[in-house]
């Protein structure tokens, strides 16, 4: 039988959906793995990228800082982090998170970088105060930039989660790692296709999380001039 | 070769001198009886199998042989056909690894030493070669606890662990669930069902971390591992056979294999117990001691030289 035949199978037998090696729980274990490595990475990277952004200060020093960050091959940092926490989702989530940081960190700062000078002038102008002009007025216009630092960390942390399972852990990889141990070529196969999914699913459903953080006037702005012209009338 | 300086060679004599002064050791060339003829011991390209050529080597230079060692030579695969043309003349050889190279692999390799031997022989019989007699030192597949659980769970050997299997959780590699060595066999001879199966790897980093956080409380280890004593690890007795029988034993060629050969080979593999084998593997993976000194030590220890 063909090796796409035999994938198939693999997707078919129940056996394969149910305990602690089904997809339901290696899917937990892998959105588990990511989402903690991608909320961590925005915790430390967003607010660095923002007021460096707002204050237009070192800028060049953290992104190339964190541009260096990204040349460390997360598999190596994987391996090290392994030798000196042991087993366990501490040291994955580590390597993780050191893969999500740069991105937020290069795009946030940007983001914030292109607002308009002039539209912090005239807020300043309004009589709002530092915070709340990085809050209300240049937030949500870098929204589009800093929600796409965040897409590529996630894309990235979703494929790579794939690497715990070269130290004992879990999540999808563990489909790819034991299928070529056995030489089970279509459950290897089946590890890949379901990590691509699940990069493909968290690339979508950032991608609707941006569109409902994106302000509608920014989302007009983009809009054809029949249409917003139909809106603004509305409004 | 000429323009190495002067102080090298100076160190080098120097360190020539001190060593002969405070090694004692008779240096096994320097032995009056002359040379009954020479012979090549190769080894395998891992450490245990250089220490066993050594071993090997050192007592028949000892008879006053003279030694060619090629140790390091590669797997197997290398190993064996330069045995097989005469390019050497001996090695250390794992029985039931052997058996199943020289028989193609047809699964005629048991836990039963003696007959895993005898059926080496048969195939190694027509290629002019011979396996001598088998030591009880075993480098093979092996299920270890650590000393506590192995204390807590009263376990010392497999069968203990049929009726508790359901609190334990055994490590080793992903291939372990599909393997007659492993999981299946622990079943089907043992009757032991296990709580759960991490994987993890064969042997490496990642069991000994499961081990060191009770991640696991069985795991699979290779009997002779240098570092289990230092790990806290004990080997639960394959009380059944799971395993094949992998002891050490000398393959060689007929014509090399004359009587006193044998008579120097067989006093060697007769005294060599697996916990000799783990103490000279961890002077050389843990201790960085060179394999040759290593071997020199454990015989002089022996008495094999007096």
């Amino acid at each position: 039988m063909s090796l796409l035949g035999l994938v198939w199978q693999w997707f078919m037998d129940p056996q394969h959906w149910q305990g602690s090696n089904g997809v339901p729980t290696r899917l937990v274990e892998h959105l588990h793995l990511s989402v903690e490595s991608v909320l961590i990475g925005a915790v430390i990277a967003l607010p660095i990228g923002i007021a460096l952004g707002h204050y237009g200060k070192f800028g060049t020093v953290a992104i190339n800082i964190s541009n260096t960050g990204r040349a460390i091959p997360s598999f190596g940092l994987l391996v090290l982090a392994f030798q000196v926490f042991g087993l366990g989702d501490g040291p994955i989530i580590l390597a993780l998170t050191a893969l999500a940081i740069p991105p937020m960190v290069t795009n946030s700062y940007v983001a914030l970088r292109e607002v308009d000078p002039d539209i912090k002038d005239a807020a300043r102008g309004m009589g709002y105060r530092e915070l709340a002009q990085v809050l209300r007025v240049e937030l949500p216009l870098a929204v589009p930039l800093i929600m796409a630092g965040v897409r590529t960390s996630a894309l990235q942390v979703v494929a790579t989660a794939t690497l715990a399972a070269f130290v004992a852990g879990g999540g999808l990889g563990r489909y790819i790692v034991d299928g070529y141990a056995t030489q089970v070529y279509q459950e290897m196969v089946a590890g890949a296709i379901l990590v691509a999914g699940l990069a493909l699913a968290t690339e979508l459903v950032l991608a609707v999380l941006q569109r409902a953080l994106v302000p509608r006037g920014l989302r007009l702005l983009k809009a054809p001039t029949t249409r917003r012209a139909a809106v603004f009338k509305v409004a | 070769m000429n323009r190495r300086p002067l102080w090298m060679m100076a160190a080098l004599a120097v360190a020539a001198i001190v060593a002969a002064a405070c090694g004692g050791t008779p240096s096994s060339s320097a032995t009056s009886t002359p040379s009954k003829g020479t012979l090549t011991v190769a080894g395998f390209n891992f450490p245990e199998s250089s220490i066993l050529a050594y071993l090997y080597g050192k007592s028949l230079e000892h008879d006053g042989y003279k030694i060619n060692y090629k140790v390091n030579l590669g797997t197997r695969e290398v190993v064996a056909p330069a045995l097989e043309s005469g390019q050497i003349d001996l090695y250390a050889g794992y029985a039931a690894t052997d058996l199943e190279y020289y028989d193609k692999k047809a699964g005629e390799a048991t836990g039963d030493v003696t007959l895993t031997v005898q059926r080496l022989n048969n195939h190694l019989q027509s290629m002019g070669l011979v396996a001598l007699n088998a030591s009880a030192a075993v480098d093979q597949n092996a299920f270890a606890m650590t000393k506590a659980n192995s204390q807590k769970y009263n376990a010392t050997k497999l069968s203990d662990l049929a009726p508790i299997g359901n609190q334990l959780v055994l490590g080793a590699g992903p291939e372990c669930p599909t393997r007659p060595y492993c999981e299946p066999g622990l079943k089907s001879t043992y009757g032991i069902t296990f709580k759960d199966f991490k994987a993890l790897d064969t042997d490496g980093p990642l069991t000994r971390a499961a081990f060191a956080s009770n991640t696991i409380q069985v795991g699979l280890v290779f009997s002779s591992d240098g570092d289990l004593t230092k790990l806290g690890l004990v080997v639960l007795q394959d009380d059944k056979h799971l395993e094949a029988a992998d002891n050490v034993v000398p393959i060689l060629r007929q014509q090399a294999a004359t009587d006193e050969v044998r008579a120097v080979l067989n006093k060697v593999d007769s005294n060599l117990t697996t916990t000799d084998l783990i103490t000279m593997n961890s002077q050389v993976s843990i201790q960085h001691q060179d394999p040759d000194a290593v071997a020199v030590a454990y015989l002089q220890q022996h008495a094999y030289f007096a």
